[in-house]
Formats: structure tokens, sequence, C-alpha cells
């Protein structure tokens, strides 16, 4: 028992961050400040904490058989167990500045988002059907909370109904997909499944229906076009820091627990065929992501909108990996494989962090009465108020893939592995790069209007916000950007470990 | 009956769901259409289990499923209920303020 309490100590620490959360909110008084984003910041560094200390000792003991089926304490899970929670840790901080300022802190925001981020940890766990699915709908039904966080608002409401309607819809695909992988294999454990499938003793129409059901449950997740609708209006309804968690730790996880499925369950040659199985498919959603996320964000006017297809397109770009894996796998190459999917897994790290910069700058840029969402109350932000400028500027060069920030040695190194994999899929990799040519004009845009226009009434301009929550979690956040994008060399160490022992 | 006729069934039940949550325009009606949708899968996860009866895993999903889905309810109806305080319709029509 202790042993697992110590094996899962970051989701452990996490559920106890939210009961101790919830236990100092209601013994305390109303009207009383009390810093709950702090001791929600303590809890996911301590789960980060753990996480990382568990890396570190590197026991691969056999988890006890009650638990074993469901929920693997590997490399990989405890790599993004550290990604999400670190996530966390920063946007509990840019809640507490951004909720304290606008007057709407409560105390169940930090609650939600904790056991939030437990089911996205349980979620990157998971090695058994049941675990993704109880772990993928622990997180999505908190996220739905938060959506609707500023429940009088109408944006905020309709965003989250849109995005709960939708996510339920999904949801249920993907359970039918489940249920026929099930019907297919007899199996749910993921090990098992793909044994079934490479021994042949599966139902071949039920298992290619399946995997595509779960792909498109997954693709939504993930905000892949075109199971994407949701995703610009629930970025623009939400609060900001709930958008921030959303784009970080959504998209991490729901990537994250794909990785799975699609290496270990839907490994099998006739299902993982780069030409016939879920590979082709996935190409065709990388593609359609790509080009839909990067065309509309060019026409958005409100940030918060551009951010979500942009955050469409990183998806797609992501999706690449896939691909790369896919192909090398079915050429036999299983460090071309290794080197893809560490790729991907070092991208999601390099995207949470940019954004988080992105984001954390949006907030601190606006305050009580006017917030900063669009083009128009960014005109001139850069000269009035340099710090932030700047912030935003890293931030939105980091997401472009600019030199020396996370985002440059992301897509580097995602791209160069699909280009690793053979000639095949040069052509893929060459509309990435010009999809993320387009990308780098929206974002350009944004270090224009800041820096190179005028607002033209004065009284219209947002003043920033002063907090110190918020200045650490922009400090955090810059310091991952230019640590991944300067020494990524024991990231990416970390991420092919994790890659290989998958 | 063997398991076709119970795929079938399943099968149906969820394209009367999907059907009737992409074609009407009430929330509640959409949320009783996931309902349909998350019973179907039900019905399929329990019939592929009672011809396959090597672990039980399929009914265990079962009432994984039903707890999952009433605390689904529970959340959805609580976001209608804020949509609904602001709106004073539950058509999701209403909707419209987010837009391109």
């Amino acid at each position: 028992m202790l042993d697992l309490i110590i094996r899962f100590s970051p989701l452990v620490l996490v559920l106890v961050g939210a009961a101790a959360v919830m236990l100092a909110d209601a013994f305390s008084d109303k009207g009383q400040s009390n810093d709950l984003s702090t001791v929600t910041f303590w809890a996911f560094v301590g789960a980060s904490g753990g996480a990382i200390g568990l890396w570190v000792q590197g026991d691969t003991m056999a988890l006890h058989p009650l638990v074993a089926p469901f929920l693997a304490a590997d490399p990989m899970a405890l790599l993004l167990d550290a990604v999400i929670a670190g996530a966390g840790a920063i946007t509990a901080l840019l809640a507490g500045a951004y909720l304290r300022e606008h007057q709407m802190e409560r105390g169940e925001y930090y609650v939600v988002m904790l056991l939030a981020a437990f089911g996205a940890m349980v979620l990157v766990h998971s090695t058994h059907l049941l675990s993704v699915f109880v772990g993928l709908e622990t997180m999505s039904l908190g996220v739905y909370s938060l959506a609707a966080f500023r429940r009088t608002s109408p944006r905020s409401v309709e965003g989250a109904m849109k995005y709960f309607l939708l996510g339920s819809f999904a949801a249920a695909l993907l359970l039918f997909g489940m249920a026929l992988l099930y019907g297919a294999t007899g199996e749910m454990e993921l090990a098992a499944i793909a044994t079934a499938l490479v021994e042949g003793s599966a139902h071949n129409t039920l298992a290619l229906l399946g995997t595509a059901l779960i792909t498109a449950g997954l693709a939504f997740k993930v905000g892949a076009v075109p199971f994407h609708m949701w995703s610009p209006d629930v970025y623009e309804g939400a609060a900001t820091s709930v958008t921030a968690f959303m784009a970080v730790v959504v998209k991490v996880a729901a990537f994250t627990v794909w990785v799975r499925i699609a290496v270990v369950a839907l490994s099998a040659a006739n299902l993982a065929d780069p030409f016939s199985g879920w590979p082709p498919l996935v190409m065709g959603l990388a593609v359609a992501s790509m080009l839909v996320g990067n065309l509309s964000a060019l026409v958005q006017t409100n940030v918060k909108r551009m951010l979500a297809y942009s955050s469409i397109a990183h998806a797609g770009y992501i999706m690449v990996g896939f691909v790369a894996y896919a192909h090398s796998a079915a050429g036999g190459d299983e460090g071309a494989g290794d080197q893809a999917l560490s790729a991907m897994l070092l991208y999601l790290a390099s995207y949470a962090a940019s954004s988080l910069l992105v984001f954390g700058s949006l907030i601190w840029a606006g305050s009580k009465g006017k917030e900063v969402v669009s083009y128009e109350d960014l005109k001139g932000l850069g000269r009035r108020h340099p710090w932030i400028g700047v912030a935003m500027m890293v931030g939105a060069l980091s997401l472009m893939g600019f030199p020396p920030t996370a985002g440059f040695i992301g897509k580097y190194y995602l791209f160069q592995s699909a280009v690793n994999v053979g000639d095949g899929l040069i052509p893929l990799v060459i509309f990435a790069v010009l999809a993320s040519a387009v990308g780098a004009f929206y974002y350009l845009k944004l270090i224009v209007v800041m820096y190179m226009e005028d607002q033209e009434q004065e009284a219209a301009q947002a003043v920033p916000m002063r907090s110190v929550h918020l200045w650490a979690a922009i400090g955090l956040a810059a310091y991952f950007v230019f640590r991944i994008g300067i020494a990524p060399g024991n990231y990416m160490e970390i991420a092919i470990g994790a890659a290989r022992a998958l | 009956m063997g398991i076709g006729e119970y795929l079938a069934l399943g099968s149906i039940l969820f394209g009367i769901g999907a059907t009737g949550f992409l074609t009407r325009r009430n929330v509640l009606i959409q949320l009783m259409s996931i309902e349909i949708m998350l019973n179907a899968v039900n019905v399929v996860f329990v019939a592929f289990n009672r011809f396959m009866p090597s672990n039980h895993m399929g009914q265990v999903f079962a009432f994984f499923v039903i707890a999952v889905a009433a605390a689904e309810a529970a959340v959805g109806l609580a976001i209608v209920i804020a949509f609904f305080r602001l709106k004073k319709t539950v058509v999701t029509d209403a909707g419209d303020s987010l837009r391109n």
C-alpha cells in the first residue's frame, strides 16, 4: 500500500492538495482573503517534484496486481506528470492574479482545477481502456465547469455549453470505439489488445472501426480539424486563466494518452500500416489542422481566438510525429520511431511553456474593468509597458518557432525526426514548414501591433495589473521557454528515455 | 440471439442518439441523445462480454459508464441552468454571441 502511494505520489499529492484547498476554503471566514492559489501552487510543485524524484530513482519494480493492469508508472507517465504539474503550478499563480484582480475568486476554482489536473495525470498513467475513459472524463468534467466559471458572463457559459455538448458527443464516439475494440479482441488492457491484434485472433473489421472512432474521439480532445469547432469559442469565452489551463493541460494529457494508445495498443501491422491503417487518417487530420488552423488564425481580431486557432495548428504539427512514428515502425527502424515520439513529447513541453507565457502576458496587460483581448487593445503596449511587451514577444516568437526559444527546438526536432524516416514524408514536412511560415505572419502581427502602432483614444488604454503571483508565473514560464530553447540536451535525453521505455 | 443482433441493436441505438444530437436544437433533448448513445455503448459492452466471458471487464465498464454518465449529466445540467438564467431559453441557437 505504502509502495503504491510512493509510486503514485504525484497523483496523491494533487489529491491531497485538492482536499487541503477544500478544507481551507470551508473553514475560512467569508470575505477574509486567504491565498488558496499559493496552496494550489505548492501542491502542484510537490507533485512535480515527486514525479522528478521518482524518475531519478528509476524504480522498475512491478506494481501491485490490483493496479498494474490499469495504471503504469513508467518514465513517460512521470515526465508528463512533471509537465502537467508544472503547467498546473503556473496556471495556479495566473489564476491567483487574474481572479483576484477581476474579483471572481472563489475557492472551488482551485479545487476543480486540481481535480481536473488529477484526471489529466491519471490519463497519462493509464494503460487500460477503463482508466483512459475515467481519467478523460475526470479531466473533461473539471474543465467544462472551469470554462463556465464566469457564470454571469453569457460568453463564458455559452462557450462552456458548446464545449460540454461536443465533448460529451466525442466521449460517446470514443466509448463506442472502445466497445468495438473490446469486441474485436476481448481485451481492454492496451498491451493485451496489441497481443490479440498481432496474433490475428481479432476481428479485423471491428478493430478497424474501433480504431477510427477512437482516433476521432481523441482528435476532438486535442482540437484537431475537423473536430475543432468548439475550441475558438471556449478559448474566447472562458476566463483567461482557464483558457491557459485548458490550452496546455488538456492538450498535453490528450496527446500523451493518444501516443500510448497508438503505440501500445494499435501497433499491429494491419492497423498501423502507413498507407491503410490509422496513419493516413492522422495525416489527413494533421494537414487539415495545419491548413485550417493557420489560415483562420490570420483573420482573427481577438487575440484569444487567434491563439485558439494557433493551438489547432500546433496540434497539426504534433500529429506529424505520429505519422513519422508509424512510417519508421513499419520500416522496422525503432530508433527513428523513438525519436519521433520523443520529439512529440518535447514539443508538448515547449508548447506548454510558450502558451503559458503568452496567456500570462495577456492577463498581465489588463486589469479590473478593461481586459486585453483584441489587437486594438494591444496597440502601442510594447512601448508603454516594455516588460509586458518583451514577455509577450518572447512567447509569440516561441510559438512561432524562433531560435533560441523552446518553440524552435520543439519544431526542429519534430520535423527532423520526420525527415529522418525517409523520403516518403518530405512533402508532409515541407507542407508543415510552409504552414509555420504562414503562422509566423500572425505572430509577427502581434509584435508589430505592440510596437509600431498607436491607439487612437488614450482613454481606452488598458492598465496593467500588479501582482507578485503573476510576475512569478511569467518568470517561471519564461525560464522554461529559454531553458528548453538554449540547452535542450538533457530534456531531449529524458524524452528519448521515456519513448524507449514505452 | 447471437452477437450480431445485439451489435445491430447497439448500433441502431447509437445512430438514433447521434442523429438526435446533431439535428435537435434543444439542449435538454441533446443531453438525452447523449444518454441514448452512452446506453447503446453499454448494450454493446455487455453483449460482447456475454459472448467472450474471459474476464468481466465489459460488464464492469458498463457500470463505470453509468456512473460517469450521471456525473456528466450533473455538470451538463448545471451549465444548462446557467445558460437558461442568462438567455431565458434552452435552445442552442440562442448561443450566438461567439462568432468569427
